[in-house]
């Protein structure tokens, strides 16, 4: 069905926004709270029915950005392309102010482990990345975003530092750089990386967005500890300070709290927003005094 | 150095069929093993979590327990074809019908085959329902050769059991209902489609059915009366129109030459 108004699509503000979840839907509509703007999962509105109905409701409010998880950027068999017609097809309906992906592979022998799985980070997979965010900006003709990964294990042969495979992908294809802060919170302590390295080592005006969320810590059977990106709590204070740290060497981009799973009621979202935006004004007065003085 | 197409073969043998031999060189540490156990559990409980939502009623009828059994062993035997999960788990009914341990409930695999027509029905794409007064506009003439396209969440079913009523008995919890349910009534014959948002069950007589089967299958309004002489098939025809169960028309070639008019001047 054609949407019911002709509609251009409205940037993604550099405000804090909120994923949409199917049990805000109605709560949404009926209550038009003081969102900025909101994320989808692009497949979750592959189909037609009752979801695209809520979301034609939401974007005609709301700038909408949609968020991808099974393209599978680095799978070494290519690209499904019967999935990138189906991202195109959504983008088409819901025109939204940013599209963006993961640094991560899902696919392999046709088959789709549906999880967003860790890449060697060699000369290898760096190519094929590239190639794919190449065939999908010229088939979606705009420049995506793509996300650094939450990862739990390296492989042996890995060469380069993921921030460097980050800002080789952004200068080769031309896409922005979606930062996770959570993830390379995660990655960071699961790995014995710095931080602060990593932050700088990524090129500040690729930055289009940054992601927030909640994690876990886990033992595991063998005595260690794994932090796991499960986007099912509040974000942790350490996360906020590194996003503190983020916006100092970035400036303020759009800033999405992420929850997918244990989804809370609307407000504690709601919560975690605003406190995002209490950073970002705070960031944006300093940053006032800072040219006045 | 391994090939990426490699590597990501052996992380599939080790997270769909729990076999370690070829990833195993390819990690820095046994710790990393372990670490994989995490993307193996999101994996599956993702996949079952999909299922589930997909196949409530099979779940109450089996338990938490039986079906969580059965969604593992069916993830590895069928594991997703595509990113888009809405069409995840069509093969689950025949897997079911097929698994030693579920006959026990006669009825499960045909209330499975109805719990997808429901699903696919929610998911199917949005497409503007076929407009009236362009059909009306077709000629007496050409009438005969006119056949229907039906819309993609309009699906037809015949099943064994009448797993419409034990279907909406155990979502609804309704244990007296479904005491009172004969299992050996004889098949049942449904239809299931999307109408604006909300999703139909309905029964159909049996006549009825098969007129609207022909249609599905792209024989002309004329063949499909031909072959199922059923007096209320206009009837049946007009209904299904006016739910918006049919989206587009066509006209078959003529299979003998046109009927001669007479003009009279």
């Amino acid at each position: 069905m054609a949407p019911a108004t002709t509609r251009c699509s409205t940037p993604v503000p550099a405000k804090a926004g909120i994923g949409l979840r199917f049990q805000h839907h109605q709560n949404l509509i009926d209550f038009r709270p003081d969102v900025a703007w909101f994320e989808v999962h692009t497949e979750n509105y592959m189909g037609g029915g009752a979801p695209l109905r809520y979301l034609d409701a939401i974007r005609r409010d709301f700038p909408v950005s949609l968020h991808g998880v099974g393209l599978s950027l680095g799978s070494a068999e290519g690209l499904d392309q019967a999935h990138l017609e189906r991202v195109r097809q959504v983008a088409e309906r819901v025109e939204p102010g940013l599209i963006s992906e993961h640094i991560a592979w899902s696919v392999v022998g046709g088959n789709y482990l549906a999880d967003l799985l860790p890449l060697p980070m060699t000369e290898e997979a760096l190519a094929i990345v590239c190639r794919h965010i190449d065939q999908t900006q010229t088939y979606l003709k705009r420049l995506i975003l793509v996300e650094n990964p939450s990862t739990y294990f390296t492989f042996a042969h890995s060469t380069i530092p993921e921030w460097e495979f980050m800002t080789a992908v952004a200068a080769r294809t031309g896409c922005g750089i979606l930062c996770d802060v959570n993830n390379i919170f995660v990655s960071a302590c699961n790995h014995g990386w710095d931080v602060s390295a990593y932050l700088d080592g990524l090129p500040s005006r690729s930055i289009g967005e940054i992601h927030l969320a909640g994690h876990t810590v886990r033992l595991l059977a063998d005595g260690t500890t794994v932090r796991v990106d499960d986007h099912g709590s509040r974000v942790i204070d350490d996360v906020w300070t590194l996003y503190q740290e983020a916006l100092m060497r970035f400036g303020v981009v759009p800033t999405l709290i992420e929850w997918d799973s244990d989804v809370p009621p609307l407000e504690v979202l709601l919560g975690e927003s605003d406190h995002a935006a209490t950073i970002m004004a705070k960031m944006n007065s300093d940053t006032k005094d800072a040219e006045a003085a | 150095m391994p090939r990426l197409l490699e590597i990501q073969r052996a992380v599939n043998c080790c997270l769909m069929e729990r076999d370690q031999e070829a990833v195993a060189p390819l990690l820095p540490d046994r710790s990393a093993i372990k670490r994989l156990d995490i993307y193996h559990n999101t994996i599956f409980s993702g996949l079952t979590k999909a299922l589930c939502l997909t196949y409530p009623a099979v779940q109450r009828l089996v338990g938490v327990d039986f079906f969580e059994a059965a969604a593992q062993l069916f993830i590895v035997r069928h594991p997703p074809r595509a990113a888009y999960l809405n069409c995840y788990g069509g093969e689950f009914p025949d897997f079911l019908r097929d698994l030693p341990a579920a006959a026990v409930v006669a009825y499960l695999a045909d209330v499975a085959r109805l719990e997808w027509a429901v699903h696919c029905a929610i998911h199917a794409p949005d497409i503007k329902p076929l407009e009236l007064a362009a059909l009306a506009a077709v000629k007496l003439v050409d009438q005969g050769r006119v056949s229907l396209s039906a819309h993609p969440s309009v699906h037809l079913l015949r099943v064994d059991y009448p797993v419409d009523v034990i279907w909406r008995a155990v979502l609804a919890d309704d244990e007296q209902t479904l005491r009172a349910v004969d299992p050996s009534s004889g098949p049942v014959h449904l239809v299931v489609g999307r109408r604006s948002t909300a999703v139909e069950v309905a029964r159909l007589e049996e006549m009825a059915w098969h007129f609207l089967a022909e249609l599905h299958a792209g024989r002309t309004i004329r063949s499909a009366i031909d072959s199922c002489p059923d007096p209320e098939a206009a009837a049946t025809l007009a209904e299904h129109l006016a739910l918006g169960w049919f989206v587009a028309f066509k006209l078959a070639a003529w299979q003998t030459p046109p009927p001669k008019q007479d003009f009279v001047a």
